[in-house]
Order: C-alpha cells, then structure tokens, then sequence
C-alpha cells in the first residue's frame, strides 16, 4: 500500500462525471439491438405520439433493457457498497454473501406456485422477502465484525441453503419444466424485458435507495467500530435496519426481475474507493452508478458479441467478477500476515 | 438432404429401414398382435392410442393424461398410467414397449437386458416422415389395416384443406416460448405452406427451430402472428415472452391465432388439426 | 457542572459486573479508573459514555439524563475513545480526525470551516500533522493511537473518557500521552482514562477511582487511595514510594504471595 492515502476526487464533480457516464450507456444500449433500427426516427415518432414499429420497439423493447440494466446496476453497486460498510468487510456482496440466491429463491417461489400470476407486485415482494431473511441472518451471524472467514463461510452456506430451497422449489412446481427453464434465468439477464418491470421494481428501488443514502454520514463512523459510531451520535439499531432493510429493498427487486447478476456489488466499490478517498459514506451513491456502468455496459457487450443465444449476463459479470474475487483474497491474505 | 423423401416416395408404402442421423430406429417385422403394449413417450402415446385396441394397451405415459398437453387424454385417462420408470414397467409384464429416441437410456437399455421387446420412434421433421411413422407404428402393433385408415383420413383432410387456400398467401411469423420460432425444413414451416402462408423466419434464413428477438418480430412487417402457448398452464418463464407489452401492441395490428403446441410437438396425426386451425384463422374476416 | 452516576448496576450474561458503584467526573480533572482485570473498569466507563445502559441506577450530565440531551447532543458533550482502534486501513489520517467532527456536522453538509480548523488543531495537538496525508495503515503503533486520539479530541466535548489508551505503547509515547491528556483537562476538558499501569496512574491523575470485582474500594486522591493495605488488599503487591524534585511517586515492587527479597 502506498503511505500516502488517496484523497478522492471531490464529491460533486465525480458524481456528476459518473452520472454523465451512465446517461450516455443508457444512450448507447438503446442504440444496440438485434434488428436494424432507425434510431432518429424511432426517437422523433415517439415524441411526436406516433405509433410507428420503430418506435414501438424503442419504447417497448430497447427503452426497458436500457432503464432495467441502469436501475438494477445502480441497486446492486450501492448495496454491495453498504454490505461492505455494515460487515467491514471488503468481501460482503449480495452475491458472494448468499443475498442474490435468497433473493432468487423468493422469486422463484411467488413465480411457480402462481402467486406472481395474480398480483404481478407478489414477485418483487418475494426476492425482497427472500434478500431480507438472508441479511438479517448474516447480520446475527456477523453483525459485530466477524473475521472474513466466517464471512466467506456464512455466505456458502446460505447459498448453498439457497440453492437447494429453489431446487426443491422447482422440483415441487406444477410446470414439469420449471427445472429447465429456471437455470438460464437464474444466470441473469435484461432480455425481453418491459415497461412493467420498470414500473414494477422503481418505486421499491428507490426505497432501497433513500433507505441507503440516509445511512452515509452514520457508516463513516462506523468504520471505527460500534462504539464509536455510537459515541459519535449514532443510534445504531436504526442504522442497521436501514442497511439492512436498503439492501433487501433494492437487491430483491432486482433479482426479482433479471435473475441474479453477481459481483457487481464487489468489484464497483473496490474500484471507486480510492476515488472516494475510502470514505464508506461518500462510497454508496458512487457505487451506484459504477454499477449502474458496469451493467450497462456488460449488457451492450452481451448484444455486440456474435455469440446467440446471447450470453447471459450474470455469466459475463461472473468472468469479471470472479478473478477480482480471487485477487481480492490474495491481498486479504497477504495483509494478514 | 432431400434424398431419404425421395426414397420413400419411390417405395410408396413399403416399411424402409431410414438412414439419416437419428431420425428413426430400424423397424421390425413382426406380425404377432402384441396384446400388453407399454408406451414410454408422449407422442408414441398418441400413436398407440390411435392406433391399438384400448384392450391391449396395458400403459401409456401420465403426461399424456393431461389435456392441455396431449391430443387424446380423454381416452388416456381410461389407462392405467406410467412414469417412464423400468420397475413400473415391468410391473405391467409388457409383452411391447414403445419409447421415443430420447426416451431415458438407463430404462430403455434395462429393459432390453431383461428381454422386453423395445422399440424405439423418432420424431418426424415433415409431414413424409409422420406417414411413414404411422405405417411402421401400425405394422409393430399388428393393426396394418386401422394404419391405413388413419392414412386415408389424413390424406383426405390435407386435400380439402388445400382446396380452401387464398390466393395471395399472407406473411406469418410464429413466436414460441422462450423466443424460439420455426424456420426452413422445419415441420411448423411444412404446416404453415399447407396453410397457404409464408413464414418470414424462413424467409429470413433461420433454419429448423431457432431463436428470433422481439425486435426482429416487432419490425418484421407480419400480417398473422401465430402464438404457441399452451393456454392455463402453469406459471412457466418461457411463455413470458409471449406475454410481453410488445406483442400486445402488436396484436392490434395483425391478425393474432394462438397455435397449441400439443397440436404439433409430437408430428403426430394431429398436425391436421394445426393446418385446419390456421387455414380458418386466414379466412376469418379481420 | 460534572457527569455523576449513581448506584450503577450492571449483569452481562447473568454475571454481575458493576454493583452498586457511584461516580463522578469533574471538569478540569483527570480521573482514572483503576483496578485488577476484571473489575468492571471498561463496563463503567461505557455507562459512564452512555454506549450501555446500567440495569439499575443513573447516569447525569450536567444534570440531564441522556434521553432527554438526545444522542447528538451527547456525542458533543461526551468524547469516547475506543480500546481497540478499528480503522479502515487506507484511510488517510486527516480524514479519520475528520470522523470526529460528525457530532457537529449537518448529516450531509460538507466540512465547514471551523471543522476545518478544529482538525488542523487536534492535529497539531497531538503531534501527528506530518503525517496527514498518510493512509492509517501504514503508521506505527504510537503514530496511530496519536491519531485516534486526536479523533477523540476533534469531538472537542467537554468530557473525554479514554479506553486503556496506552496499551501497545513504548514509554516515550506512554508519557506524551498522559501529559497531553492532563494538558487537556487543564484546558477544561473532564477526563476519564481506565489504566492498568499504576505508577503512570498515580502520577498523572488527579483523582483516582478503584474498582475490585464490580465495586467502589475508594474514590479520591491517588495518596489516599493506593494505600499500602489497598494495594496488599486488592492488587495483591507491595509498592516502593518516593518523590523527586517534590512529585510523589510509587512503584509496585513485589507480590505479595512470594516472600523472596529483591
């Protein structure tokens, strides 16, 4: 490590560069397509109310992918962001902590048994039901700064929990197909997707999001430990329940309705930290959208590729993710000894 | 590609052992009446039950009890059903077992070890390959003659069908769960000819049963959307496809036939119904 | 004026840890609490930070109870220095003094210019401006408890009550600390340090608080309280005493189980 410490960039020039970047990707992953599509066009006949199948596939289809791929991105990078303050622990992700599978395995189950059928808001509700059982557990499991280890460990566990829930799901689902078809959702994916998702999933993100946002000041001081977040002024029950209750909102959601794309909320706050001047607080909305990015642009990845059936996008943001995974334990394991 | 139909064509109704890469196994010549016959498949299901005397059937498989997947669950439900396991089988000491090439290994190689005569269908790419089936499912459960007449109805029924065609054919795209669709060579392309409609995924140069986007159907300037769903079934992610905003926006504007899947999955004699559905979704005014 | 506590009670896990004990802290004082392991010390001190609230008994500021001051109010009347000195590694140190002012920051302003300076002077105070730049994991052991302690101090509460902050320090860095603590308290801070090392305690506290097992044995000056029979009683030793240059001091020499002559 170097003895100087990064100070950051300050706060408002990059949320705004970041920012900046987002709206441009989400630009560009409406331009991306499998069909050729006059962009120009597309865009003047929806402004203008026409009704034309340009535009019908800029609203209904390419509009969805673009928003759906910011606002789960945005969800994931800040809750990984918060996880890693709640735990300190730059290993804590909804994906490697067991939260995503628990997510998926409350979507899962309001989809098969036909709950998601008759009241379409059940299936989000589910994944936040499932992501919020899993952090509560991880936080009576690790709340008071437990070693990575038991981390690591907490988290195999709940997802291999997880997962034999959602197989025993599926193996119990009337649909005699559900097994098969699940395993390329559960692989993550903005295919297909359409305005009502978007209207589904935003109210309850945003939630998450206020939820988080509010806890920035209150995770600065928690890095120096319980107490002194305590001495500090902080009421430390109300914090976790907002980290807690935050994530829940805004990674069950998500999962709820791309599947689970992992790692995210591991490598974007990794990444920024140094830019952030390793602020916990300052991290969260930056986090947001580098997640927001790194989706986005995976998704536009996963479109240009010549690969079809397209690949998924959890399997893409694996082969990132799981590499820096690696590193990230190496340089855990070098610190410590 | 072409020459096995040719082939049979020659031969006209004559039993051929078919070459090509796993499309039928090789037939028997047996003449006996088997009189407990097990069927391990769906779609061999369907044969049977068309084909054999109810009394003979000793099994067929529970999947095709369930009407929303199988064409004759009515008479289906009147047999004692299956799960495709070899105990089950052998519980019902077959004197034939009929399965499909995909059917489990383990089972099908079990039974073959203890004895159980089995024989093993394909399913047909094209209409050719289905009559071709329905001789040889005919001859293995020695009933040649209701073969025939199964025969002679499908054969009159495609010649009615085709006297009913429009002159102008209307372009026809048809989205399956997941986003699959049917191109060249496949069998749906073969019922959408019939019915006097031209597939734009073929015309796009998707072979056999591939995936096309959203998008590519959105802009693909259709005049009928077949959808092939299975109506009330279970919550199933593959046909939320079928049920994004898109396609109803789309609706409004084509002609929209829903196409059941059991008509077709099994290229059984059903088929006939499929032509005969669209051929009619064609002639309704708009 | 004072943090006054009384007839304090507190079991954790169905152990007794504090009975009955009363308390004070003064400002422009320096008051350590002292005794064998085990005796409370930290539990008292965490009550005394309302951080734990005692079964029974009461804890005043200045009057109040801390329910009515509310928590940001507290956290700018009372400064509480931790034992074990969690910090994320890479952050610099001038941040992490920074941390201090959150008591008298709007949730999401940004730094104000007194907090600013306030940092720039707890930094000079503890000796470890050269290092502001530097990320907190790569200093010494000293360097660091120099740091958060200047983070204590950022607070610029009235009272500061210390966790054992001289643990892990050589001497040199053992004897700044102490000095700049009474130097503090001379400036009208009430301090409060838990200390295990009883000659440093006699020396540079004004008013010494012994616990053994849970309750007060005395409450006052260190010449009172560290008697010949306290020390035999509770610590078990028999302690050397002198004076140079008119500073009383004292040395725990021998244990008392062993009768062996130096």
């Amino acid at each position: 490590m170097t003895p100087q410490a990064s100070p950051g960039i300050r706060p408002a020039p990059l949320l705004g560069l970041l920012a900046l970047a987002v709206l441009a990707l989400t630009g560009a992953s409406m331009a991306v397509g499998y069909a050729p599509l006059a962009l120009g066009q597309a865009v003047a006949d929806l402004l203008a109310g026409q009704k034309s199948l340009p535009a019908l596939v800029l609203y209904e289809l390419r509009l969805p992918r673009a928003l759906l791929g910011a606002l789960v991105g945005f969800s994931l990078g800040m809750a990984g962001a918060a996880m890693q303050g709640l735990l300190r622990n730059p290993l804590a992700e909804p994906g490697v902590i067991g939260i995503s599978s628990a997510a998926a395995f409350g979507a899962v189950l309001t989809f098969y048994s036909g709950l998601s059928a008759s009241l379409a808001l059940a299936l989000p509700l589910g994944g936040i039901a499932g992501a919020l059982v899993a952090t509560v557990i991880l936080f009576i499991l690790l709340g008071r700064g437990a070693s990575t280890t038991t981390l690591i460990l907490a988290g195999v566990a709940l997802n291999s929990f997880a997962g034999a829930a959602t197989a025993l799901a599926l193996n119990l689902a009337p649909n005699p197909y559900a097994a098969l078809e699940i395993v390329f959702w559960l692989m993550g994916s903005l295919a297909d997707r359409s305005m009502n998702h978007v209207a589904l999933v935003l109210p309850l993100m945003l939630l998450g999001w206020v939820l988080l946002v509010s806890t920035a000041p209150a995770l600065d001081a928690l890095s120096l430990g319980e107490d002194t977040a305590a001495s500090l002024g902080f009421d430390l029950g109300w914090l976790r329940a907002r980290l807690i209750g935050g994530a829940a909102l805004a990674v069950g959601s998500a999962v709820a309705v791309t599947g689970a794309i992992g790692f995210v909320g591991l490598v974007v706050p990794h990444l920024l930290r140094p830019l952030v001047g390793h602020r916990p607080g300052r991290l969260l909305v930056a986090s947001g959208f580098g997640g927001a990015m790194l989706v986005l642009a995976a998704d536009i990845g996963v479109r240009l590729m010549p690969v079809r059936p397209e690949l998924k996008l959890g399997v893409v943001t694996a082969l990132i993710g799981a590499p820096f995974l690696f590193a990230l334990v190496q340089r855990l394991r070098r610190e410590a000894m | 590609m072409n020459l096995p139909l040719v082939l049979r064509r020659l031969r006209g109704a004559c039993l051929l052992p078919i070459a090509l890469s796993g499309a039928m196994a090789s037939v028997s010549l047996a003449a006996d009446r088997p009189a407990r016959i097990v069927s391990l498949n769906m779609c061999t299901d369907e044969l049977v039950l068309r084909l054999a005397d109810p009394a003979h059937i000793a099994s067929v498989t529970w999947l095709s009890q369930d009407p929303r997947n199988a064409n004759m669950a009515e008479l289906a439900r009147r047999i004692p059903a299956n799960h495709g396991l070899a105990e089950e089988v052998l519980g019902f000491k077959p004197d034939l077992v009929v399965a499909g090439t995909y059917t489990t290994r383990a089972t099908v190689s079990l039974l073959g070890r203890v004895g159980v005569t089995v024989r093993e269908f394909g399913v047909p790419r094209n209409l050719a390959e289905m009559k071709a089936q329905i001789t040889e499912m005919a001859a293995v459960l020695g009933e040649p003659a209701r073969g025939q007449a199964l025969l002679a109805g499908i054969e009159q029924r495609l010649q009615a069908l085709a006297a009913r065609r429009v002159d102008r054919p209307l372009r026809a795209i048809v989205l399956r769960p997941s986003g699959f669709t049917v191109g060249r060579g496949s069998l749906v392309d073969e019922i959408l000819t019939r019915a006097g409609l031209v597939n734009i995924a073929a015309e796009l140069g998707v072979e056999s049963y591939g995936q096309i986007a959203l998008e590519t159907v959105t802009l693909g300037r259709a005049e009928v959307l077949i959808l092939n769903e299975t109506p009330d079934g279970p919550p199933s992610l593959a046909h939320e496809i079928l049920h994004h905003p898109v396609i109803d926006r789309l609706g409004a504007r084509l002609k929209r036939v829903a196409l059941p899947s059991r008509l077709w999955t099994c290229a059984g004699p059903s088929v006939l119904d499929a032509i005969e559905l669209l051929v009619r979704a064609v002639e309704e005014k708009p | 004026m004072a943090i006054t506590a009384s007839g304090i009670t507190v079991s954790l896990g169905g152990k007794p840890i504090l009975q009955g004990v009363d308390a004070q802290v003064r400002p422009s004082e320096v008051l350590g609490l002292i005794g064998p392991n085990g005796a409370g010390k930290t539990t008292l001190l965490r009550v005394l930070a309302a951080l734990l609230a005692p079964d029974r008994g009461s804890v005043d500021y200045d009057g109040a109870a801390a329910r009515e001051l509310g928590r940001a109010m507290l956290a700018r009347r009372v400064a509480f220095l931790a034992q074990g000195g969690e910090a994320p590694a890479a952050l610099s140190v001038e941040a992490l003094v920074g941390f201090g002012r959150l008591p008298h920051r709007r949730p999401f302003a940004e730094a104000a210019e007194a907090d600013r300076q306030a940092v720039a002077r707890v930094l000079a105070l503890c000796d470890v401006e050269s290092f502001a730049g530097r990320a907190v994991g790569t200093l010494s052991g000293g360097e660091r408890r120099r740091v958060l302690l200047a983070r204590a101090l950022a607070v610029e509460a009235p009272y500061l009550l210390a966790d054992e902050p001289l643990a892990g320090l050589d001497p040199q860095h053992q004897l700044d600390s102490l000095q700049l603590l009474r130097r503090i308290s001379r400036g009208g801070t009430g301090v409060v340090v838990v200390l295990h090392d009883l000659a440093l305690a006699a020396r540079f506290c004004d008013r010494l608080l012994l616990l053994d097992r849970g309750r007060r044995v005395a409450d006052g000056p260190a010449a009172d309280v560290l008697d010949d029979v306290r020390l035999a009683q509770v610590f078990g030793v028999q302690a050397l005493r002198g004076a140079h240059a008119g500073e009383p001091f004292l040395m725990p020499w021998r244990t008392l189980d062993n009768e062996a002559t130096p």
